[in-house]
């Protein structure tokens, strides 16, 4: 299935923190929280999954490769372009599917919605409405396209939010939780559908099963990486972390 | 945020004349009948103006008619506040209350119309119209996608919003609460506020705020 050279994503002492409010309150006025302390690493796996507690940082790693968040500390490298300094090329090579589709979905019908990635690059109307309908005939759901994103099922409204994002032609999909609102069969769909892309994905879960399918998987634990290998290993040391002390 | 409140302004499909005018014209209606609520905020004109959407829901379609009244079932709450805070401005009492109808029908009216333009018109030809409209303003460094985005998303949040007070006035009322607007108002505040942050994140992550020399 790997058709595209895997890109390559450059953590460089990346860090991420924020004003500590409590510590300025008692007279520190120049305090801070890490929510993600500096990592160095380099992600060129065709699956990576990112596993960790809630509040553990893993939004936040996943944000700093899209250039949503943007490091306090060091900088993120996606094919050698500056997350802060080169946003709109980082933009066209990261894709970002959100948790929740509806806050992904912009338009009130699907192919539209699709055809609002494609706004920039394709001025043609007609020929827009093509290729959007050539992204959902790709995924399966052209049945979807004149539907309202509204009466969707909650799984066929997040396959229609990543063709929104497959339409733009990213070489890399980061996607935060994108399987935690979705029943069991919604849930297969998805994975198997994220699982025949040929770009790179960069996935964060709370399921282990989906995260062991992974080629490499990350733990995170208090805003910094504590397990970096194999998806198996990786969900061993997390099951020992988490239930450690229950 | 719940996908209830979805019916604010989606395309019904029709041929009806509405359905079949040119976009042009369908701008000008909703800008004169903007114009002269925005003019004459007085009772009489702003419930004549009510009455005429009514009559070009009508021409639109049953289909069309039947959702005139989806503001006032699911943004009730936003009618209210605003027609107590403007009785209350002016004065009170009977006169109050034909200030209150001047402004709030007004309003509602101008909503209407605009709405109808959303029902009777897909929305991508509604982005293509306003991008080309305002093309010529690009000479003067206004960026004529961006605003067209800008406008589009605003529509989409009133129904977002009416989504939120619906979810916020259904957790009230499961804990035993009343439904008093003003209660009712902060929840819904807070809920917009995290609507937006979200919005944006979703319009940065997909590149649509990224500007051409960005791009370049």
């Amino acid at each position: 299935m790997e058709t595209m050279p895997a890109p390559s994503i450059v953590f460089e002492s990346a860090g991420v923190s924020v004003p500590d409010e409590d510590a300025q309150r008692r007279g520190l006025p120049d305090a801070a929280r890490d929510l993600l302390h500096p990592l160095t690493l380099t992600l060129t796996e065709r699956r990576i999954a990112v596993i960790g507690a809630n509040g553990s940082g893993k939004s936040t790693l996943l944000k700093l490769i899209n250039g949503l968040a943007r490091p306090s500390t060091g900088r993120v490298l996606v094919d050698g372009a500056c997350t802060v300094r080169d946003t709109g090329r980082v933009r066209r090579t990261v894709g970002f599917l959100f948790t929740d589709p509806l806050a992904q979905l912009v338009m009130p019908v699907v192919v539209e919605d699709v055809e609002l990635s494609l706004r920039a690059r394709v001025r043609d109307r007609a020929e827009r409405r093509a290729h959007a309908l050539e992204v959902l005939a790709r995924l399966g759901i052209e049945r979807l396209a004149e539907r309202s994103v509204y009466d969707l099922s909650g799984g066929e409204r997040q396959l229609a939010a990543l063709a929104t994002v497959l339409a733009a032609g990213q070489r890399i999909l980061v996607a935060d939780e994108p399987t935690t609102l979705l029943d069991l069969r919604n849930d297969a769909l998805l994975r198997r559908t994220l699982d025949g892309l040929e770009q790179q994905v960069v996935y964060a879960t709370h399921d282990l099963a989906f995260a062991a399918e992974a080629d490499r998987a990350l733990v995170v634990e208090d805003g910094r990486i504590v397990f970096d290998g194999a998806a198996s290993d990786a969900v061993d040391a997390y099951r020992h972390l988490a239930l450690e002390g229950v | 945020m719940r996908a209830r409140a979805d019916r604010f302004g989606l395309f019904v499909p029709g041929s009806s004349p509405i359905h079949r005018a040119p976009l042009w014209a369908k701008y000008l209606a909703v800008l004169a009948i903007g114009a002269a609520a925005l003019v004459w905020r007085i009772a009489p004109v702003a419930v004549g103006l009510t009455a005429l959407t009514v009559l070009l829901y009508a021409l639109a379609g049953r289909h069309v008619l039947s959702r005139w009244a989806w503001p006032l079932k699911h943004l009730w709450w936003m009618f209210a506040i605003l027609g107590v805070h403007q009785w209350w401005l002016a004065g009170g009492g009977l006169a109050g209350l034909w200030h209150a109808v001047g402004i709030v029908g007004s309003m509602l009216a101008a909503l209407q119309a605009a709405r109808l333009l959303l029902l009777s018109t897909e929305q991508a030809d509604l982005l293509d119209g306003l991008a080309r409209a305002l093309a010529p303003l690009r000479r003067l460094g206004v960026d004529a996608d961006a605003v067209t985005l800008a406008l589009h998303v605003m529509l989409r949040s009133i129904p977002a919003l009416a989504g939120a007070a619906g979810d916020v006035t259904d957790a009230a009322t499961a804990r035993g609460l009343r439904r008093n607007p003003l209660v009712l108002a902060g929840p819904v505040v807070v809920s917009a506020v995290g609507y937006a942050h979200r919005t944006a994140d979703a319009l940065a992550a997909r590149g649509l705020m990224d500007r051409d020399d960005d791009a370049a």
